[in-house]
């Protein structure tokens, strides 16, 4: 299988609803981490299997480098939530690596809440693909994110 | 202050941000995909990628052409590059029924 779309996990939006876990994302610092095509994203697991380090998401799969993208990844920056007549958006400013990465076979990110602690640590907002394998080579990775936003809601 | 120029649309930009930092714009030689400015100096390429996989429902950036842009690479003499991606938006829909 291996990637094939960005998607919004079912369980963030559940978990939100029913008031399990306490996201703010006015105030919580998601981080973005890097993965390879070995893994097969899936929006519909349960929240436990939506973590970073956890499942698909497992250290193993993941694309970092020290200082310069680092295990766990980087955290956004400038988040915003804006709410439109026919989407509520969440977005960032672009995230970029150190300006000597080298990374290979970059096939897409895990976007995961970095604050949330309990009843599970580092859940799981989105996982976005970014179309087939990309690599840098001493040089900057820069994730940009559409102008659309990371990820949102329509109605 | 800092010179900035592209290789492929000849555009010119001036930038007094301190820290390091890498200036985009939308570039005409590269059918309007968002590229970024080399410093004055450089010699290096800047290519646009085109997405490797189908689009889907995928909210994916395009050119003026209409190819669905993955990334643009920009590549130096010494074997060196950087790589810009452009994230798709993970979309989930709400309606009342």
């Amino acid at each position: 299988m291996a990637w094939t779309n960005s998607k919004v996990f079912a369980r963030y939006v559940s978990d939100m609803m029913d008031n399990i876990v306490a996201f703010d994302l006015g105030s919580d610092v998601p981080k973005v981490a890097l993965y390879n095509n070995v893994i097969t994203p899936d929006n519909t697991v349960v929240s436990a299997s939506t973590a970073y380090g956890v499942g698909q998401w497992a250290a193993a799969n993941e694309v970092s480098q020290a200082v310069q993208w680092p295990v766990g990844g980087v955290a956004l920056a400038g988040t915003s939530l804006t709410v439109g007549a026919s989407a509520t958006t969440y977005d960032a400013n672009d995230t970029a690596s150190g300006s000597a990465a080298t990374l290979a076979s970059i096939f897409g990110a895990l976007v995961y809440d970095d604050t949330i602690t309990t009843p599970v640590a580092d859940q799981g907002l989105s996982y976005n693909y970014f179309g087939g394998t990309n690599s840098v080579t001493n040089g900057t990775f820069t994730v940009v994110w559409n102008v659309a936003g990371i990820f949102r809601a329509t109605y | 202050m800092k010179s900035w120029g592209c290789p492929n649309c000849g555009k010119l930009a001036y930038t007094a941000e301190p820290l390091p930092h890498t200036e985009f714009h939308p570039c005409p030689g590269l059918k309007g995909v968002l590229a970024p400015m080399i410093e004055v100096g450089q010699k290096v390429k800047v290519l646009a990628v085109v997405r490797e996989d189908y689009i889907g429902r995928e909210v994916v950036r395009k050119d003026d052409d209409g190819r669905p842009v993955m990334a643009v690479v920009t590549e130096r003499p010494d074997g060196s590059n950087d790589c810009a991606v452009f994230a798709p938006t993970a979309s989930f829909g709400t309606s009342a029924g």
